[in-house]
Protein backbone atom coordinates (compact mmCIF):
# COMPACT_ATOMS: atom_id res chain seq x y z
CA UNK A 1 0.00 0.00 0.00
CA UNK A 2 1.44 3.34 -1.02
CA UNK A 3 0.28 6.58 0.57
CA UNK A 4 2.00 8.74 -2.10
CA UNK A 5 2.95 11.39 0.43
CA UNK A 6 6.05 13.32 -0.52
CA UNK A 7 8.54 13.67 2.30
CA UNK A 8 11.82 15.55 2.32
CA UNK A 9 13.88 15.24 5.46
CA UNK A 10 17.00 17.22 6.25
CA UNK A 11 17.94 17.76 2.62
CA UNK A 12 21.29 19.52 2.52
CA UNK A 13 23.72 20.30 -0.24
CA UNK A 14 26.84 22.41 -0.03
CA UNK A 15 29.49 23.61 -2.43
CA UNK A 16 33.08 24.71 -1.95
CA UNK A 17 33.76 22.10 0.74
CA UNK A 18 30.84 23.12 2.94
CA UNK A 19 31.30 26.89 2.72
CA UNK A 20 28.27 27.65 0.57
CA UNK A 21 24.93 25.95 1.06
CA UNK A 22 22.65 25.40 -1.92
CA UNK A 23 20.13 24.14 0.60
CA UNK A 24 20.27 23.34 4.23
CA UNK A 25 18.19 20.96 6.30
CA UNK A 26 15.08 21.28 4.12
CA UNK A 27 12.21 19.18 5.52
CA UNK A 28 8.83 19.28 3.82
CA UNK A 29 5.82 17.01 3.60
CA UNK A 30 3.30 17.34 0.77
CA UNK A 31 0.17 15.23 0.42
CA UNK A 32 -1.49 14.15 -2.83
CA UNK A 33 -3.88 16.86 -4.01
CA UNK A 34 -1.97 19.71 -2.43
CA UNK A 35 -0.60 22.64 -4.38
CA UNK A 36 2.54 23.53 -2.50
CA UNK A 37 4.40 26.77 -3.12
CA UNK A 38 8.16 27.22 -2.90
CA UNK A 39 8.76 30.93 -2.55
CA UNK A 40 11.99 32.78 -2.32
CA UNK A 41 14.22 35.31 -4.02
CA UNK A 42 16.45 34.34 -6.95
CA UNK A 43 19.25 32.08 -5.82
CA UNK A 44 17.46 31.03 -2.62
CA UNK A 45 17.71 27.35 -3.51
CA UNK A 46 14.20 26.64 -4.82
CA UNK A 47 15.30 25.24 -8.16
CA UNK A 48 18.10 23.27 -6.50
CA UNK A 49 15.53 21.55 -4.32
CA UNK A 50 13.22 20.55 -7.16
CA UNK A 51 16.18 19.33 -9.22
CA UNK A 52 17.04 17.08 -6.29
CA UNK A 53 13.50 15.65 -6.40
CA UNK A 54 13.67 14.83 -10.12
CA UNK A 55 17.18 13.40 -9.78
CA UNK A 56 19.19 16.04 -11.65
CA UNK A 57 21.05 16.97 -8.47
CA UNK A 58 21.95 14.82 -5.51
CA UNK A 59 21.73 16.00 -1.91
CA UNK A 60 24.81 15.51 0.29
CA UNK A 61 22.63 14.36 3.17
CA UNK A 62 18.95 13.94 3.84
CA UNK A 63 16.24 11.89 2.19
CA UNK A 64 13.51 12.37 -0.38
CA UNK A 65 10.66 9.89 -0.45
CA UNK A 66 7.50 9.60 -2.48
CA UNK A 67 5.37 7.04 -0.71
CA UNK A 68 7.61 4.01 -0.44
CA UNK A 69 9.97 5.12 -3.20
CA UNK A 70 13.35 6.49 -2.19
CA UNK A 71 13.90 9.17 -4.83
CA UNK A 72 17.59 9.70 -4.01
CA UNK A 73 18.46 6.01 -4.25
CA UNK A 74 16.26 5.41 -7.29
CA UNK A 75 16.42 8.35 -9.72
CA UNK A 76 14.83 6.21 -12.45
CA UNK A 77 11.68 5.94 -10.33
CA UNK A 78 11.93 9.66 -9.57
CA UNK A 79 11.88 10.51 -13.28
CA UNK A 80 8.88 8.27 -13.87
CA UNK A 81 6.84 9.38 -10.89
CA UNK A 82 7.54 13.11 -11.16
CA UNK A 83 6.81 15.48 -14.04
CA UNK A 84 9.11 18.48 -14.29
CA UNK A 85 8.65 21.79 -16.07
CA UNK A 86 12.05 23.49 -15.83
CA UNK A 87 12.46 27.22 -15.68
CA UNK A 88 14.41 27.16 -18.94
CA UNK A 89 12.69 27.14 -22.29
CA UNK A 90 11.55 23.83 -23.76
CA UNK A 91 13.42 22.29 -26.73
CA UNK A 92 10.49 22.36 -29.14
CA UNK A 93 11.77 24.55 -32.00
CA UNK A 94 11.20 21.85 -34.60
CA UNK A 95 7.97 20.50 -33.17
CA UNK A 96 4.44 21.49 -33.95
CA UNK A 97 2.63 22.09 -30.67
CA UNK A 98 0.52 18.94 -30.82
CA UNK A 99 3.51 16.83 -31.84
CA UNK A 100 5.55 17.97 -28.87
CA UNK A 101 2.69 17.25 -26.48
CA UNK A 102 1.71 13.89 -27.89
CA UNK A 103 5.27 12.65 -28.09
CA UNK A 104 6.08 13.63 -24.50
CA UNK A 105 2.82 11.95 -23.46
CA UNK A 106 4.01 8.75 -25.12
CA UNK A 107 7.46 9.11 -23.55
CA UNK A 108 5.72 9.52 -20.20
CA UNK A 109 3.99 6.20 -20.71
CA UNK A 110 0.50 7.39 -21.62
CA UNK A 111 -1.64 5.35 -23.99
CA UNK A 112 -1.99 6.86 -27.46
CA UNK A 113 -5.72 7.52 -27.35
CA UNK A 114 -5.81 8.97 -23.83
CA UNK A 115 -2.77 11.15 -24.53
CA UNK A 116 -4.22 12.48 -27.78
CA UNK A 117 -7.52 13.22 -26.09
CA UNK A 118 -6.02 15.07 -23.16
CA UNK A 119 -3.66 16.95 -25.50
CA UNK A 120 -6.66 18.42 -27.34
CA UNK A 121 -8.49 19.12 -24.06
CA UNK A 122 -5.58 21.04 -22.59
CA UNK A 123 -5.02 22.97 -25.83
CA UNK A 124 -8.64 24.11 -25.58
CA UNK A 125 -8.53 24.69 -21.84
CA UNK A 126 -5.57 27.05 -22.18
CA UNK A 127 -6.99 28.62 -25.35
CA UNK A 128 -4.03 28.01 -27.61
CA UNK A 129 -5.82 26.08 -30.36
CA UNK A 130 -4.80 28.60 -33.02
CA UNK A 131 -1.18 27.51 -32.49
CA UNK A 132 -1.87 23.77 -32.44
CA UNK A 133 -0.09 23.20 -35.77
CA UNK A 134 2.52 25.92 -35.37
CA UNK A 135 6.23 25.14 -35.10
CA UNK A 136 7.93 25.96 -31.81
CA UNK A 137 10.22 28.52 -33.47
CA UNK A 138 7.21 30.65 -34.30
CA UNK A 139 5.64 30.70 -30.84
CA UNK A 140 5.78 33.61 -28.42
CA UNK A 141 7.44 33.06 -25.06
CA UNK A 142 4.11 32.86 -23.26
CA UNK A 143 2.56 30.30 -25.59
CA UNK A 144 5.75 28.26 -25.48
CA UNK A 145 5.50 28.26 -21.69
CA UNK A 146 1.93 26.99 -21.87
CA UNK A 147 2.95 24.28 -24.32
CA UNK A 148 5.67 23.27 -21.86
CA UNK A 149 3.04 23.00 -19.16
CA UNK A 150 0.86 20.79 -21.35
CA UNK A 151 3.85 18.62 -22.27
CA UNK A 152 4.69 17.82 -18.66
CA UNK A 153 1.11 17.41 -17.49
CA UNK A 154 -0.47 15.59 -20.43
CA UNK A 155 0.39 12.44 -18.48
CA UNK A 156 1.07 13.82 -15.02
CA UNK A 157 3.24 12.12 -12.44
CA UNK A 158 2.38 11.69 -8.77
CA UNK A 159 4.43 14.82 -8.20
CA UNK A 160 4.22 17.67 -10.69
CA UNK A 161 7.00 20.23 -10.41
CA UNK A 162 6.37 23.57 -12.07
CA UNK A 163 9.28 26.01 -11.98
CA UNK A 164 7.89 29.50 -12.67
CA UNK A 165 5.07 28.22 -14.91
CA UNK A 166 3.41 31.60 -15.45
CA UNK A 167 6.49 33.44 -16.74
CA UNK A 168 5.66 35.42 -19.90
CA UNK A 169 2.05 34.19 -19.86
CA UNK A 170 -0.65 36.82 -20.44
CA UNK A 171 -3.09 37.56 -17.57
CA UNK A 172 -6.09 35.81 -19.14
CA UNK A 173 -4.29 32.56 -19.86
CA UNK A 174 -2.51 32.82 -16.53
CA UNK A 175 -5.91 32.39 -14.88
CA UNK A 176 -6.68 29.43 -17.09
CA UNK A 177 -3.32 27.95 -16.17
CA UNK A 178 -4.09 28.27 -12.47
CA UNK A 179 -7.33 26.40 -13.02
CA UNK A 180 -5.44 23.54 -14.63
CA UNK A 181 -2.91 23.52 -11.81
CA UNK A 182 -5.78 23.17 -9.31
CA UNK A 183 -7.23 20.36 -11.42
CA UNK A 184 -3.93 18.49 -11.24
CA UNK A 185 -4.39 18.50 -7.48
CA UNK A 186 -7.88 17.11 -7.91
CA UNK A 187 -6.46 14.32 -10.07
CA UNK A 188 -4.36 13.33 -7.08
CA UNK A 189 -1.00 14.84 -7.92
CA UNK A 190 1.07 16.74 -5.40
CA UNK A 191 2.00 19.96 -7.18
CA UNK A 192 5.18 21.88 -6.41
CA UNK A 193 5.00 25.43 -7.56
CA UNK A 194 8.27 27.34 -7.63
CA UNK A 195 7.77 31.06 -7.90
CA UNK A 196 8.93 34.46 -6.78
CA UNK A 197 5.55 35.98 -7.56
CA UNK A 198 4.16 36.18 -4.07
CA UNK A 199 0.74 37.65 -4.82
CA UNK A 200 0.00 34.98 -7.36
CA UNK A 201 1.09 32.24 -5.00
CA UNK A 202 -1.03 33.64 -2.19
CA UNK A 203 -4.15 33.09 -4.27
CA UNK A 204 -3.21 29.69 -5.62
CA UNK A 205 -1.37 27.50 -3.16
CA UNK A 206 -2.67 25.43 -0.28
CA UNK A 207 0.54 25.64 1.66
CA UNK A 208 3.94 27.08 1.04
CA UNK A 209 7.49 27.27 2.25
CA UNK A 210 9.45 30.49 2.15
CA UNK A 211 13.05 29.68 1.29
CA UNK A 212 15.90 32.08 1.91
CA UNK A 213 19.58 31.29 1.47
CA UNK A 214 18.82 27.60 1.15
CA UNK A 215 16.78 27.29 4.32
CA UNK A 216 13.05 27.06 4.93
CA UNK A 217 12.42 30.18 7.00
CA UNK A 218 8.65 29.76 7.26
CA UNK A 219 6.10 27.14 6.31
CA UNK A 220 2.33 26.95 6.45
CA UNK A 221 -0.85 28.14 4.77
CA UNK A 222 -0.81 31.66 3.28
CA UNK A 223 -3.09 32.83 6.13
CA UNK A 224 -0.92 31.34 8.85
CA UNK A 225 2.11 33.18 7.49
CA UNK A 226 0.21 36.44 7.68
CA UNK A 227 -0.73 36.03 11.35
CA UNK A 228 2.03 38.38 12.48
CA UNK A 229 0.51 41.12 10.32
CA UNK A 230 -3.04 40.66 11.54
CA UNK A 231 -4.65 43.92 12.65
CA UNK A 232 -2.23 45.90 10.56
CA UNK A 233 -2.45 47.75 7.28
CA UNK A 234 0.18 48.47 4.72
CA UNK A 235 0.76 52.13 3.95
CA UNK A 236 2.80 52.41 0.82
CA UNK A 237 4.40 55.61 -0.39
CA UNK A 238 6.06 56.19 -3.75
CA UNK A 239 8.82 58.56 -2.74
CA UNK A 240 10.07 61.29 -5.06
CA UNK A 241 13.28 59.90 -6.56
CA UNK A 242 16.31 61.03 -4.64
CA UNK A 243 14.56 61.91 -1.40
CA UNK A 244 15.65 60.33 1.84
CA UNK A 245 13.21 58.34 3.97
CA UNK A 246 11.52 60.87 6.26
CA UNK A 247 11.31 60.42 9.99
CA UNK A 248 8.55 57.92 10.63
CA UNK A 249 5.77 58.57 13.17
CA UNK A 250 5.38 56.26 16.14
CA UNK A 251 2.37 54.46 14.63
CA UNK A 252 4.66 52.79 12.08
CA UNK A 253 5.36 49.34 13.46
CA UNK A 254 7.70 48.19 10.78
CA UNK A 255 8.93 49.55 7.48
CA UNK A 256 11.05 48.74 4.51
CA UNK A 257 12.18 50.70 1.50
CA UNK A 258 13.12 49.30 -1.86
CA UNK A 259 14.08 51.94 -4.38
CA UNK A 260 11.46 54.65 -4.13
CA UNK A 261 8.95 52.29 -2.61
CA UNK A 262 8.43 52.87 1.10
CA UNK A 263 6.23 50.37 2.89
CA UNK A 264 5.11 51.09 6.42
CA UNK A 265 3.02 48.73 8.55
CA UNK A 266 0.53 50.57 10.75
CA UNK A 267 -2.19 49.46 13.17
CA UNK A 268 -5.67 49.33 11.69
CA UNK A 269 -7.10 51.82 14.19
CA UNK A 270 -4.50 54.41 13.20
CA UNK A 271 -5.49 54.32 9.52
CA UNK A 272 -6.76 57.91 9.58
CA UNK A 273 -3.52 59.19 11.08
CA UNK A 274 -1.56 57.23 8.55
CA UNK A 275 -3.41 58.81 5.64
CA UNK A 276 -2.93 62.25 7.12
CA UNK A 277 0.81 61.61 7.45
CA UNK A 278 1.06 60.32 3.89
CA UNK A 279 -0.82 63.35 2.53
CA UNK A 280 1.52 65.62 4.43
CA UNK A 281 4.52 63.83 2.90
CA UNK A 282 3.02 64.51 -0.54
CA UNK A 283 2.35 68.14 0.35
CA UNK A 284 5.97 68.47 1.46
CA UNK A 285 7.10 67.17 -1.91
CA UNK A 286 8.61 63.98 -0.48
CA UNK A 287 6.14 61.47 -1.91
CA UNK A 288 4.35 61.28 -5.25
CA UNK A 289 1.48 59.02 -4.26
CA UNK A 290 0.36 56.68 -1.58
CA UNK A 291 -1.86 53.63 -1.11
CA UNK A 292 -3.37 52.05 1.95
CA UNK A 293 -4.08 48.35 1.66
CA UNK A 294 -4.65 45.17 3.59
CA UNK A 295 -1.49 43.28 4.33
CA UNK A 296 -0.66 40.48 1.95
CA UNK A 297 1.67 37.56 1.92
CA UNK A 298 4.12 39.98 0.36
CA UNK A 299 4.59 41.68 3.71
CA UNK A 300 5.37 38.42 5.45
CA UNK A 301 7.68 37.55 2.58
CA UNK A 302 9.60 40.81 2.92
CA UNK A 303 9.88 40.31 6.65
CA UNK A 304 11.16 36.75 6.24
CA UNK A 305 13.55 37.14 3.36
CA UNK A 306 14.52 40.79 3.42
CA UNK A 307 13.63 40.86 -0.28
CA UNK A 308 10.78 42.43 -2.12
CA UNK A 309 9.07 40.37 -4.77
CA UNK A 310 9.28 42.89 -7.57
CA UNK A 311 6.03 41.87 -9.19
CA UNK A 312 4.06 41.98 -5.96
CA UNK A 313 5.26 45.41 -4.94
CA UNK A 314 4.47 46.94 -8.29
CA UNK A 315 0.98 45.54 -8.35
CA UNK A 316 0.29 46.90 -4.89
CA UNK A 317 1.73 50.28 -5.75
CA UNK A 318 -0.30 50.90 -8.86
CA UNK B 1 -13.80 17.93 -17.25
CA UNK B 2 -10.19 17.86 -18.36
CA UNK B 3 -8.29 14.76 -17.49
CA UNK B 4 -11.26 12.43 -17.38
CA UNK B 5 -9.33 9.59 -18.95
CA UNK B 6 -5.82 10.35 -17.81
CA UNK B 7 -4.85 9.40 -14.29
CA UNK B 8 -1.68 10.41 -12.53
CA UNK B 9 1.02 7.82 -13.08
CA UNK B 10 1.44 5.54 -10.14
CA UNK B 11 3.36 2.57 -11.44
CA UNK B 12 7.06 2.45 -12.08
CA UNK B 13 7.64 0.68 -15.38
CA UNK B 14 10.54 -1.65 -16.11
CA UNK B 15 11.49 -4.56 -18.38
CA UNK B 16 12.28 -4.97 -22.08
CA UNK B 17 9.02 -3.63 -23.49
CA UNK B 18 9.43 -0.43 -21.47
CA UNK B 19 13.01 -0.17 -22.72
CA UNK B 20 12.12 -0.64 -26.39
CA UNK B 21 9.10 1.67 -26.23
CA UNK B 22 11.34 4.31 -24.66
CA UNK B 23 13.96 3.80 -27.36
CA UNK B 24 11.36 4.25 -30.10
CA UNK B 25 9.84 7.31 -28.46
CA UNK B 26 13.21 8.96 -27.83
CA UNK B 27 14.38 8.25 -31.37
CA UNK B 28 11.25 9.97 -32.67
CA UNK B 29 11.89 12.79 -30.21
CA UNK B 30 15.46 13.34 -31.44
CA UNK B 31 14.61 12.97 -35.12
CA UNK B 32 11.77 15.46 -34.83
CA UNK B 33 13.79 17.89 -32.77
CA UNK B 34 16.56 17.74 -35.38
CA UNK B 35 14.41 17.82 -38.49
CA UNK B 36 15.23 21.42 -39.35
CA UNK B 37 18.95 20.92 -38.82
CA UNK B 38 19.45 17.31 -39.88
CA UNK B 39 19.69 17.97 -43.63
CA UNK B 40 22.17 20.77 -42.97
CA UNK B 41 24.34 18.53 -40.83
CA UNK B 42 24.30 15.77 -43.43
CA UNK B 43 25.20 18.16 -46.24
CA UNK B 44 28.02 19.77 -44.26
CA UNK B 45 29.48 16.39 -43.28
CA UNK B 46 29.18 15.28 -46.88
CA UNK B 47 30.95 18.37 -48.16
CA UNK B 48 33.80 18.00 -45.69
CA UNK B 49 34.37 14.40 -46.67
CA UNK B 50 34.02 14.75 -50.42
CA UNK B 51 35.91 18.05 -50.40
CA UNK B 52 38.73 16.18 -48.77
CA UNK B 53 39.00 13.40 -51.32
CA UNK B 54 38.38 15.62 -54.34
CA UNK B 55 40.65 18.38 -53.03
CA UNK B 56 43.60 16.14 -52.38
CA UNK B 57 43.30 14.52 -55.79
CA UNK B 58 44.01 17.94 -57.33
CA UNK B 59 47.48 17.81 -55.80
CA UNK B 60 48.50 15.00 -58.13
CA UNK B 61 48.35 14.81 -61.85
CA UNK B 62 48.14 11.07 -61.77
CA UNK B 63 46.93 9.04 -58.88
CA UNK B 64 47.37 5.28 -58.67
CA UNK B 65 44.22 3.24 -58.26
CA UNK B 66 45.57 1.97 -54.95
CA UNK B 67 46.09 5.51 -53.62
CA UNK B 68 42.71 6.58 -54.98
CA UNK B 69 41.04 3.74 -53.14
CA UNK B 70 42.79 4.70 -49.92
CA UNK B 71 41.88 8.34 -50.29
CA UNK B 72 38.28 7.82 -51.39
CA UNK B 73 37.36 5.24 -48.79
CA UNK B 74 39.28 7.16 -46.16
CA UNK B 75 37.36 10.35 -46.80
CA UNK B 76 34.04 8.55 -46.47
CA UNK B 77 35.22 6.88 -43.26
CA UNK B 78 36.14 10.29 -41.89
CA UNK B 79 32.58 11.48 -42.53
CA UNK B 80 31.33 8.59 -40.44
CA UNK B 81 33.74 9.17 -37.58
CA UNK B 82 33.23 12.93 -37.47
CA UNK B 83 29.48 12.46 -37.05
CA UNK B 84 30.11 10.69 -33.77
CA UNK B 85 33.19 12.39 -32.42
CA UNK B 86 32.48 15.97 -33.52
CA UNK B 87 28.77 16.45 -34.27
CA UNK B 88 27.49 14.51 -31.24
CA UNK B 89 29.35 16.53 -28.60
CA UNK B 90 28.47 19.78 -30.34
CA UNK B 91 24.77 18.89 -30.24
CA UNK B 92 24.97 18.02 -26.55
CA UNK B 93 26.87 21.24 -25.81
CA UNK B 94 24.26 23.28 -27.64
CA UNK B 95 21.54 21.60 -25.54
CA UNK B 96 23.43 22.64 -22.42
CA UNK B 97 23.80 26.20 -23.74
CA UNK B 98 20.09 26.45 -24.53
CA UNK B 99 19.20 25.19 -21.06
CA UNK B 100 17.22 22.28 -22.47
CA UNK B 101 19.63 19.58 -21.28
CA UNK B 102 17.88 19.25 -17.89
CA UNK B 103 14.55 18.60 -19.56
CA UNK B 104 15.94 15.96 -21.94
CA UNK B 105 17.54 14.03 -19.10
CA UNK B 106 14.58 14.38 -16.74
CA UNK B 107 12.38 12.44 -19.16
CA UNK B 108 11.11 9.15 -17.73
CA UNK B 109 13.06 6.78 -19.94
CA UNK B 110 15.95 4.44 -19.12
CA UNK B 111 19.18 6.33 -19.66
CA UNK B 112 20.56 3.42 -21.70
CA UNK B 113 17.58 3.66 -24.08
CA UNK B 114 18.08 7.42 -24.31
CA UNK B 115 21.78 7.01 -25.18
CA UNK B 116 20.98 4.28 -27.72
CA UNK B 117 18.47 6.58 -29.42
CA UNK B 118 21.19 9.19 -29.48
CA UNK B 119 23.66 6.83 -31.19
CA UNK B 120 20.98 5.99 -33.76
CA UNK B 121 20.44 9.69 -34.43
CA UNK B 122 24.13 10.01 -35.16
CA UNK B 123 23.82 7.09 -37.54
CA UNK B 124 21.19 9.07 -39.42
CA UNK B 125 23.71 11.88 -39.80
CA UNK B 126 26.82 9.75 -40.35
CA UNK B 127 25.73 6.97 -42.71
CA UNK B 128 24.23 9.13 -45.49
CA UNK B 129 27.27 11.41 -45.29
CA UNK B 130 29.49 8.39 -45.68
CA UNK B 131 27.55 6.97 -48.61
CA UNK B 132 27.44 10.25 -50.51
CA UNK B 133 31.12 10.89 -49.87
CA UNK B 134 31.86 7.46 -51.26
CA UNK B 135 29.74 8.04 -54.35
CA UNK B 136 31.42 11.38 -55.04
CA UNK B 137 34.88 9.91 -54.51
CA UNK B 138 34.01 7.06 -56.87
CA UNK B 139 32.82 9.50 -59.51
CA UNK B 140 35.93 11.67 -59.19
CA UNK B 141 38.59 9.02 -58.58
CA UNK B 142 37.02 5.94 -60.12
CA UNK B 143 37.43 3.68 -57.10
CA UNK B 144 37.90 0.00 -57.46
CA UNK B 145 36.01 -1.09 -54.36
CA UNK B 146 34.02 -4.19 -53.57
CA UNK B 147 31.88 -4.05 -50.44
CA UNK B 148 31.41 -7.19 -48.37
CA UNK B 149 28.97 -8.06 -45.59
CA UNK B 150 31.47 -6.91 -42.98
CA UNK B 151 30.67 -3.32 -43.86
CA UNK B 152 27.55 -3.54 -41.67
CA UNK B 153 29.15 -4.50 -38.34
CA UNK B 154 32.14 -2.28 -39.11
CA UNK B 155 30.01 0.81 -39.67
CA UNK B 156 27.83 0.12 -36.62
CA UNK B 157 30.83 -0.42 -34.38
CA UNK B 158 32.82 2.57 -35.64
CA UNK B 159 29.81 4.86 -35.39
CA UNK B 160 28.84 3.65 -31.92
CA UNK B 161 32.38 3.96 -30.67
CA UNK B 162 32.80 7.49 -32.03
CA UNK B 163 29.43 8.67 -30.76
CA UNK B 164 30.02 7.28 -27.28
CA UNK B 165 33.47 8.87 -27.07
CA UNK B 166 32.07 12.23 -28.18
CA UNK B 167 29.06 11.92 -25.87
CA UNK B 168 31.13 10.97 -22.83
CA UNK B 169 33.24 14.10 -23.33
CA UNK B 170 30.21 16.34 -23.81
CA UNK B 171 28.27 14.94 -20.85
CA UNK B 172 31.27 15.05 -18.55
CA UNK B 173 32.31 18.64 -19.19
CA UNK B 174 30.08 21.40 -17.88
CA UNK B 175 31.74 24.27 -19.71
CA UNK B 176 30.43 23.99 -23.23
CA UNK B 177 33.18 26.18 -24.65
CA UNK B 178 35.68 23.52 -23.57
CA UNK B 179 33.55 20.82 -25.20
CA UNK B 180 33.46 22.81 -28.45
CA UNK B 181 37.21 23.22 -28.29
CA UNK B 182 37.81 19.52 -27.72
CA UNK B 183 35.54 18.60 -30.61
CA UNK B 184 37.56 20.95 -32.83
CA UNK B 185 40.76 19.22 -31.70
CA UNK B 186 39.14 15.89 -32.59
CA UNK B 187 38.17 17.25 -35.99
CA UNK B 188 41.64 18.50 -36.87
CA UNK B 189 43.31 15.50 -35.33
CA UNK B 190 41.21 13.08 -37.34
CA UNK B 191 41.30 15.02 -40.61
CA UNK B 192 45.03 15.67 -40.61
CA UNK B 193 46.91 13.48 -38.21
CA UNK B 194 45.12 10.16 -38.31
CA UNK B 195 46.19 7.53 -40.84
CA UNK B 196 42.80 7.01 -42.43
CA UNK B 197 43.38 8.61 -45.83
CA UNK B 198 47.04 7.51 -45.94
CA UNK B 199 48.94 4.41 -44.72
CA UNK B 200 49.97 4.36 -41.08
CA UNK B 201 53.57 3.57 -42.08
CA UNK B 202 53.88 7.11 -43.44
CA UNK B 203 53.71 8.53 -39.92
CA UNK B 204 56.67 9.10 -37.59
CA UNK B 205 57.18 6.04 -35.42
CA UNK B 206 55.95 7.66 -32.20
CA UNK B 207 52.71 8.84 -33.79
CA UNK B 208 52.24 5.46 -35.36
CA UNK B 209 52.45 3.78 -31.95
CA UNK B 210 49.96 6.31 -30.55
CA UNK B 211 47.51 5.45 -33.32
CA UNK B 212 47.91 1.74 -32.76
CA UNK B 213 46.39 2.34 -29.32
CA UNK B 214 43.76 4.97 -30.17
CA UNK B 215 40.57 3.75 -31.87
CA UNK B 216 40.42 6.07 -34.89
CA UNK B 217 42.96 4.35 -37.11
CA UNK B 218 41.38 0.99 -36.31
CA UNK B 219 37.92 2.33 -37.16
CA UNK B 220 39.39 3.15 -40.56
CA UNK B 221 40.85 -0.34 -40.88
CA UNK B 222 37.61 -2.18 -40.15
CA UNK B 223 35.39 0.03 -42.31
CA UNK B 224 37.86 -0.10 -45.18
CA UNK B 225 37.96 -3.86 -44.77
CA UNK B 226 34.22 -3.90 -45.36
CA UNK B 227 34.55 -1.68 -48.42
CA UNK B 228 37.47 -3.39 -50.12
CA UNK B 229 38.82 -6.80 -49.41
CA UNK B 230 36.53 -8.15 -46.68
CA UNK B 231 37.70 -9.50 -43.35
CA UNK B 232 41.33 -9.86 -44.22
CA UNK B 233 44.02 -11.12 -41.93
CA UNK B 234 44.86 -8.81 -39.02
CA UNK B 235 41.55 -7.02 -39.17
CA UNK B 236 40.26 -8.83 -36.09
CA UNK B 237 42.82 -7.12 -33.90
CA UNK B 238 41.40 -3.80 -35.09
CA UNK B 239 37.87 -5.02 -34.36
CA UNK B 240 39.04 -5.97 -30.88
CA UNK B 241 40.57 -2.56 -30.22
CA UNK B 242 37.52 -0.63 -31.48
CA UNK B 243 35.26 -2.91 -29.47
CA UNK B 244 37.35 -2.34 -26.35
CA UNK B 245 37.13 1.43 -26.83
CA UNK B 246 33.39 1.15 -27.40
CA UNK B 247 32.97 -0.68 -24.11
CA UNK B 248 35.15 1.82 -22.28
CA UNK B 249 33.28 4.76 -23.82
CA UNK B 250 29.95 3.13 -22.94
CA UNK B 251 31.02 2.78 -19.32
CA UNK B 252 32.29 6.37 -19.29
CA UNK B 253 29.03 7.63 -20.82
CA UNK B 254 26.97 5.63 -18.31
CA UNK B 255 28.92 7.26 -15.49
CA UNK B 256 28.59 10.83 -16.70
CA UNK B 257 25.31 10.98 -18.61
CA UNK B 258 22.86 13.26 -16.85
CA UNK B 259 25.17 12.94 -13.87
CA UNK B 260 23.73 14.12 -10.57
CA UNK B 261 26.10 16.73 -9.24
Amino acid sequence: MNDWVFRAEGVTKSYDGGKTFANRDVSIEVRPGEVYGLLGPNGAGKSTFVKQIIGLLKPDTGSLHLGQHDLVADPDAARQLCSYLPQATMPIESFKVHEAVRLTGRIRGGSKSATDERCEELIDALQIREWRDTLGTKLSGGVRRLVGFIMVTVVPGRVVILDEPTNDVDPLRRRLLWEQIRLLGQMGAAVFLVTHNVLEAEKSVDRLAVISEGEVVAEGTPSSLKVADRGRLRLQLMMVPGTATPELPSMVRDHSRVGNNLMAMIDEERAGDGIAWARQAMADGLAEEYALAATTLEDAYIRLTGHISAIGAMEVAT
Amino acid sequence: MTGARVAVLGAVRSGPSYWFESLGAMLRWYLTSMRLLLPVFVVVQMLIASGFSVGISFFFEEITSEAALFLGTGASIIALILAGVVVAPQLIASEKDAGTYDFSWSLPVPRSANVTAWVMLNAVIGIPSMVVALVIADWRLDLDFSPSWTIAPAVVLALTCGTLIGSAVAHAIDRTSITQLISQVFAFGILGFTPITYPIENLPTWLESVHRVLPFYHMGVIVRGGLTDGPGEGIWASYGIVFGWTLAAAVATALVVGRRR
